[in-house]
């Protein structure tokens, strides 16, 4: 086998986002489909309530499994290319004895096995927690709406996505694998030429270092700006949801947001390091001390975070503006929605403390990236 | 300039002895060549003596201080106070212009007057190009140019040549020969090409983690000299 099953399930951060896609479009889309049983039996008051509740199903699974599957994708292409880049000497070497790029590209259907494992778990909560929401969702004087087990919604949330992504994994690298040979023997990147134009300004070499470093892996910055985006949105949004609606969903918001965010700041970071490793390197030979190297790593990606927990709190903002006052609109139970300053303030406090403390430990790990990633021992 | 001392280095739990009990002694201003087929330890002892890496046992004392007593923190403030590299696979960061991969030595020894080392490397008319765009000659120069922006004491290189053709090759060791005939810096190459240390002033050769000899040569010869 070309590529190892294990390669294929270690792609945490596209578990963890199809987990969490799966797990809320599971328990929306079945209440959903069991709500639609009960439709005309509903009528008068409790028609506005009850059309308001399907209506913020759909709303929630459209945004956040459409983001969510949006944002899979891209991991996934992400991951795709790292490996071809760090394994181009090896892909090389197998088109070099004869193998199709067809035959190597087939198997990459094992990158589909991460969003197996993450839409099989989400699958599996979705339905532990199921009878907690139909509970929550749970409208006086309405006909109860029991749960159904759905089959299409298995094959449409776990079985389809796996293939899917499979087919994709093995498209997407059939077309990253029409390189030179013999420049993929050579190790693949050493050809590789920058897209940056030089700039003429005058700077330290520390900032140029952060300038490269962010333009030459720009998924990295959009994957940074993207974490503290979902951390600042959701977190917001689960501790406004506490007090509007209720405090198992504001939870469940709250911790897929904490969750999506830290591993998509963590696979960020990683990937920044293990892309510039042989720089550190350099920097270390040559006496840099540990923290200008980390300075020269890390720091350029503090504005994009900044940037992102500002959209994040924009986003929701306007998302449960057109919720409560468009879609709730008629229910005159739901309270109004006002923008919650203090959970700013409590999300702002605890993101620049997770944020400064995933920085530490990442300053760390770049003085332990050893000297001997350029050296050669014999 | 540096003095090593029965060092000895073992890699992969003891499998691999690359260093047993070498001792070593380098003249301030002089051009050492250290030869030896691939296995036989150079790297490691250049590696030791830069401190780059530690040695199990033995010690190293270079510009004054026993970097066998050293921190981590130590050793990084010693490479940046004497040291200067080139490696075989130039290393050079992609996204930065010949200009600004030399700053990164320049910075540290707050040189200013940089752009001397890129012409006298020859590259004077690329400074805004991008490695990707050089030939491979032209970006060991960049390196050379790099290292010496930080203005060194001691100058390490392993195998500057080892992934250059011969005329190429020829060049950027006529290149660092003139430099340091300019500078009178310490220098130590590694090199498995025998013809190269002819234009060393000693050559040591390595063989299973030992010296086997060192070589005194009066007569070095010029880069267009030597065999390849």
């Amino acid at each position: 086998m070309v590529i190892g099953i294990k390669n294929g399930i270690k792609l945490f951060g596209i578990s963890v986002v199809c987990f969490c896609a799966v797990f809320v479009c599971t328990f929306f889309l079945n209440y959903y489909m069991d709500a639609l049983a009960i439709d005309k039996a509903v009528s008068g008051d409790l028609r506005t309530l009850y059309d308001a509740n399907i209506t913020s199903a759909k709303f929630t699974c459209a945004i956040t499994g459409g983001v969510l599957c949006l944002i899979a994708v891209v991991m996934t292409v992400f991951y795709i290319k790292l490996f071809i880049d760090g394994n181009a000497k090896r892909f090389g070497i197998l088109k070099a004895m004869g193998y199709s790029d067809n035959k190597i590209s087939l198997s990459f259907w094992v990158f589909g096995l991460s969003t197996f494992i993450g839409a099989a778990v989400g699958y599996g909560a979705g339905h532990a927690i199921m009878p907690l929401i139909y509970r929550e969702m749970t409208i006086d004087g309405m006909p109860a709406i029991t749960i159904s087990y759905h089959v299409e919604l298995l094959v449409a949330l776990v079985i389809a996505p796996t293939i899917l992504f499979s087919a994709f994994a093995c498209l997407y690298a059939k077309l990253s694998l029409r390189r030179n040979v013999v420049s993929m023997i050579k190790g693949g990147k050493a050809t590789a030429k920058s897209k940056l134009r030089p700039s003429s300004k005058q700077r330290p070499f520390l900032v140029e270092m952060c300038l490269s470093t962010l333009a030459g892996k720009k998924s990295v910055v959009f994957f940074v700006a993207f974490a503290c985006f979902c951390y600042s949105a959701m977190l917001q949004m689960g501790l406004t949801m506490s007090d509007l609606s209720s405090v198992i969903m504001g939870v469940m918001i709250l911790v897929i947001g904490a969750v999506l965010g830290v591993t998509a700041l963590f696979m960020a970071i990683t990937t920044a390091i293990n892309a510039n490793k042989s720089s550190i390197a350099v920097m270390k030979a040559f006496g840099y001390s540990a923290k200008e190297r980390a300075v020269a790593l890390l720091a350029g990606y503090v504005p994009f975070a900044i940037l992102g927990f500002a959209l994040g709190t924009v986003y929701q903002h306007v998302l449960m503006t057109v919720m409560v006052n468009v879609v709730f609109a008629d229910v005159k139970s739901v309270a109004t929605y006002r923008f919650g300053i203090g959970y700013f303030f409590i999300t702002l406090g605890t993101f620049v403390m997770l944020y400064a403390c995933a920085m530490a430990v990442y300053a760390v790990r770049i003085n332990k990236v050893p000297i001997k990633e350029i050296m050669s021992n014999e | 300039m540096i003095t090593a001392t029965d060092l000895c280095k073992e890699f992969n739990g003891g499998a691999v002895k690359a260093l047993r009990g070498v001792s070593l002694n380098i003249e301030r201003g002089s051009f050492v060549a250290i030869i030896g087929a691939s296995g036989s330890g150079k790297s490691t002892l250049m590696n030791v003596m830069s401190g780059l890496e530690r040695a199990d046992s033995g010690s190293v004392v270079a510009c004054g201080q026993d970097l066998s007593a050293m921190t981590d923190k130590q050793l990084t403030e010693f490479r940046r106070e004497y040291v200067g590299f080139v490696f075989q696979q130039y290393y050079l960061l992609p996204h930065l212009s010949v200009e600004k991969n030399v700053r990164l030595g320049a910075d540290l020894a707050g040189n200013k007057d940089y752009i001397r080392e890129i012409e006298a490397v020859g590259l004077v008319d690329k400074l805004k190009a991008m490695p990707s765009a050089l030939s491979g000659g032209e970006q060991q120069r960049v390196c050379i140019a790099r290292a010496l922006a930080k203005k060194p004491q001691i100058l390490f290189l392993d195998e500057p040549t080892g992934a250059l053709d011969e005329s190429t090759g020829r060049s950027v060791l006529d290149y660092i020969a003139k430099l340091k005939a300019e500078r009178g810096f310490t220098m130590v190459m590694v090199t498995h090409n025998r013809n190269i240390a002819d234009m060393a002033n000693t050559v040591v050769e390595m063989n299973s983690g030992k010296i086997v000899s060192v070589t005194d040569n009066p007569a070095p010869k010029s880069a267009y000299e030597i065999g390849w």
